[in-house]
């Protein structure tokens, strides 16, 4: 199996990744379902984690989230060791999980959901009207412009919408790790339009951001990084810019691919006869 | 030649024009961090504010409180949004769009009409946006005032007078439509007008996606396909302003016929036009308009149409294919898609990036950033806008002393000349 290559950063501000899994070993009983995996993340950037179903991406989030414990390897944050043994430790540090089941209050209305279990960690006492005007302004702050009032129940809001509030959430703690797990994989192509914006905002506002997708446009759409997974193993992190469609899915599918770009390769063109690779006169 | 050094005038109107367009541009800030921003010290800052402040086009307040905190909160300067205000007017194929957006970059109000496809009749294009105006106007503050106004044409447009050229999707050649629609506003404002690629190149470039890049392509499609570029934090114009017409770049020689006579443009392989013949569905303009013909078949595709489905890929490939040619050629930090494009991209990023990938060089395309417009479907609206501000941010002055004498209280500001970006 190729080796897992770390690829320079595409900036010298992302020099040291925010996160840094390396190694990691997880078993289920008799079962190992991780076997040496790594995911780095940087700021500023989005890194895609993308594998076919059971490769191993939401055991090794849960791990990156404190919800499991990792039985080896290493966990680097801000370039330093740490041990996250609960999610509230993974909270202490920045890192910040949207499930997919989101975890929102249905019955509470946007700021409540927004400042849901953290007035007191901000060590400020805010009145509504405050809490009002953040919740306002860190989703104006994402361009979030079709949640017409902040007083408005959860439960009214569309699917896209939530999604929107739950990163906008992220956004207010000053998370620096937000990790989305298949962000878009409910909604229709205008929300998922719309959460494809917002994610990509979230880490050009600073923040390393993980999104976990089986959905390839939406990959190639937002990603600067993709880091693919295959039966437990990480086995290509790559520049979204220096791959293609073909190698990400030859990568996901066989763990490997035929031109090597999990080595870094040169990489072949691929023509999909419809297109430019195509023939000649076939507009 | 060495150059005399600058009159006390010319600094005064330089550092309030740097001023404003700070305030403008960037929105509230501290008498403290526009010192900093300025590189100018605290008094200077103080005699600037306090004079805009006297004219009304900015205000000074306390910051509304998000906490209690220890100290007293410095003051913030806040642009006059509502009182100092410029028309914008989007003049597209098929969309006519009025706007009253005010200092700081604001839509305060709007009216639009879609227009039936067919010939370019510009005195019907000038009567509505005219008959738009009046209704703005009229529901503008009693002691607002309007300072300038912009256009956003799609279709080529000449610098040196605003003379409208051609449009391939619109029609029109050679109409002074800035000229015309001055003299039927009737406000003693000359509109500047700009093609409206370009000028969506500069919104998002001044308040968009792009702030902070300094060399960023936009792309945009409505029914064609246009582009701005912006090279070294200045937009290309070329000559005579036609510049950054990228959709007419040749992808596909054996292609489809384009509008403008030529054959395989990228327009005419990566347009709603192209989008719908593919998808077979040619007929949906007519019956739904343009953008939701186009969002029609996005949806199809992600419900597994594989018509619509295939249809989307090879219209992703060639917008690929003609990125990839501009990301060689321009080595731009971004690129921006706007208009239609914002949904093409996302629809069929996988095939846009794999072209990148294997047709741009890999030294100028690892730092590109591929990014949706942020000004959503206002980016050429609020261009026509930067356009319209442009001269009173370059000169405030006379702008000052008539506000100071409360002349044009409720009447527009004349304006000298149809000045440009
Ligand atoms: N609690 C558990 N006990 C036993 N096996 C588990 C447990 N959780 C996950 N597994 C197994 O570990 C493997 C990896 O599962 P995981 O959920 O991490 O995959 P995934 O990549 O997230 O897949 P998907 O794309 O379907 O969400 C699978 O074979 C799964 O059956
Ligand atoms: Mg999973």
């Amino acid at each position: 199996m190729a080796k897992a290559r770390q690829w320079e950063p595409l900036d010298e501000m992302s020099v040291t990744p925010v996160l840094d899994l390396r190694g990691v070993d997880k078993s289920f009983g008799p079962v190992q379902v991780l076997h040496g995996a790594a995911l780095s993340a940087y700021a500023g950037e989005v890194t895609a984690l993308v594998g076919d179903n059971g490769a191993g991406k939401s055991t090794l989030i849960k791990c990156l989230g404190g919800m499991l414990p990792m039985d080896g390897g290493e966990y680097l944050f801000e370039g330093r060791p740490v041990r996250v043994g609960s999610p509230r430790e993974a909270a202490a540090l920045g890192i910040e999980i949207v499930h997919q089941d989101l975890a929102l209050c249905e019955n509470l209305d946007v700021v409540q959901n927004m400042f849901l279990g953290r007035e007191r960690r901000s060590g400020m006492v805010l009145d509504e009207a405050a809490m009002e005007e953040m919740a306002a302004r860190t989703l104006t702050g994402l361009s979030v412009r079709t949640i017409k009032s902040v007083r408005q129940p959860i439960s009214s809001l569309s699917g896209g919408q939530r999604q929107s509030v739950a990163i906008a959430r992220a956004m207010l703690w000053d998370s620096k790790v937000v990790v989305l797990d298949e962000p878009t994989s409910a909604l229709g192509v205008a929300q998922s339009r719309q959460v494809l914006e917002v994610v990509r905002r979230l880490a050009d506002r600073g923040r390393a951001v993980v999104l976990v997708s089986h959905n390839m446009n939406d990959v190639f759409a937002v990603a600067d990084r993709i880091c693919v997974m295959f039966l437990g193993r990480t086995v290509a992190q790559v520049r979204a810019s220096d791959v293609t469609h073909a190698q990400v899915v030859e990568l996901i599918t066989s763990g490997r691919s035929g031109d090597g770009v999990e080595a870094g390769r040169p990489v072949p063109v691929h023509g999909r006869g419809t297109g430019p690779g195509g023939g000649a006169g076939r507009g | 030649m060495m150059r005399a050094a600058p009159s006390p005038e010319e600094v005064r109107r330089h550092n309030l024009g740097t001023l404003l367009r700070h305030i403008h541009l960037r929105g509230s800030a501290s008498r403290a961090e526009l010192a900093e921003g300025m590189g100018l010290n605290r008094s200077t800052i103080m005699a600037l504010t306090s004079e805009l402040t006297a004219a009304g086009v900015v205000r000074e307040e306390l910051p509304r409180s998000t906490g209690r905190r220890a100290g007293r909160p410095s003051l913030v300067v806040r642009p006059e949004s509502t009182r100092v205000y410029v028309l914008a007017f989007q003049i597209g194929v098929h969309r006519l769009v009025a706007a009253r957006v005010g200092l700081g970059g604001v839509i305060l109000d709007r009216r639009e009409t879609t227009r039936p496809r067919g010939p370019f009749d510009p005195d019907e294009i000038v009567g509505v946006l005219a008959s738009f105006t009046r209704q703005l106007v009229r529901r503008a503050d009693p002691d607002a005032v309007c300072v300038g106004a912009g256009a956003a044409f799609s279709g080529m447009v000449r610098s040196s007078d605003g003379m409208v050229r051609y449009g391939p999707n619109i029609g029109a050649v050679d109409v002074s439509l800035g000229e015309m629609l001055s003299r039927r506003l009737g406000l003693g404002l000359t509109v500047a007008i700009a093609n409206n690629a370009n000028l969506g190149a500069l919104a998002e470039h001044r308040r968009g996606v792009g702030v902070g890049c300094q060399n960023l392509l936009y792309l945009h499609a409505d029914v064609g396909v246009g582009g701005g570029i912006i090279v070294g934090g200045r937009l290309l114009e070329g000559a005579d302003g036609y510049g950054g017409e990228v959709g007419h770049m040749v992808v596909n020689p054996a292609g489809r016929r384009c509008g403008c006579g030529s054959r395989g443009c990228l327009e005419a392989e990566v347009g709603e036009l192209a989008l719908l013949a593919h998808a077979g569905r040619e007929d949906a303009v007519a019956e739904l308009g343009g953008r939701e013909a186009v969002q029609a078949v996005l949806e199809a595709a992600d419900r597994g149409d594989s018509a619509a489905r295939e249809a989307l890929h090879r219209v992703g490939d060639w917008l690929g294919l003609g990125v990839a040619n501009l990301v060689n050629v321009f080595n731009p930090e971004m690129v921006i898609f706007g208009g239609t494009l914002r949904d093409i991209y996302l629809g069929a990023a996988a095939q846009v990036r794999s072209r990148l990938a294997t047709g741009a060089m890999a030294a100028s395309r690892e730092r590109v950033r591929l990014r949706t417009a942020e000004l959503g479907e206002d980016t050429t609206l609020v261009g026509a806008a930067e356009l319209a501000f442009s001269e009173v941010l370059n000169d405030p002055l006379e702008v000052l002393a008539r506000l100071r004498t409360g002349a044009a209280a409720g009447r527009p500001l004349r304006d000298r000349s149809g000045s440009r970006v």
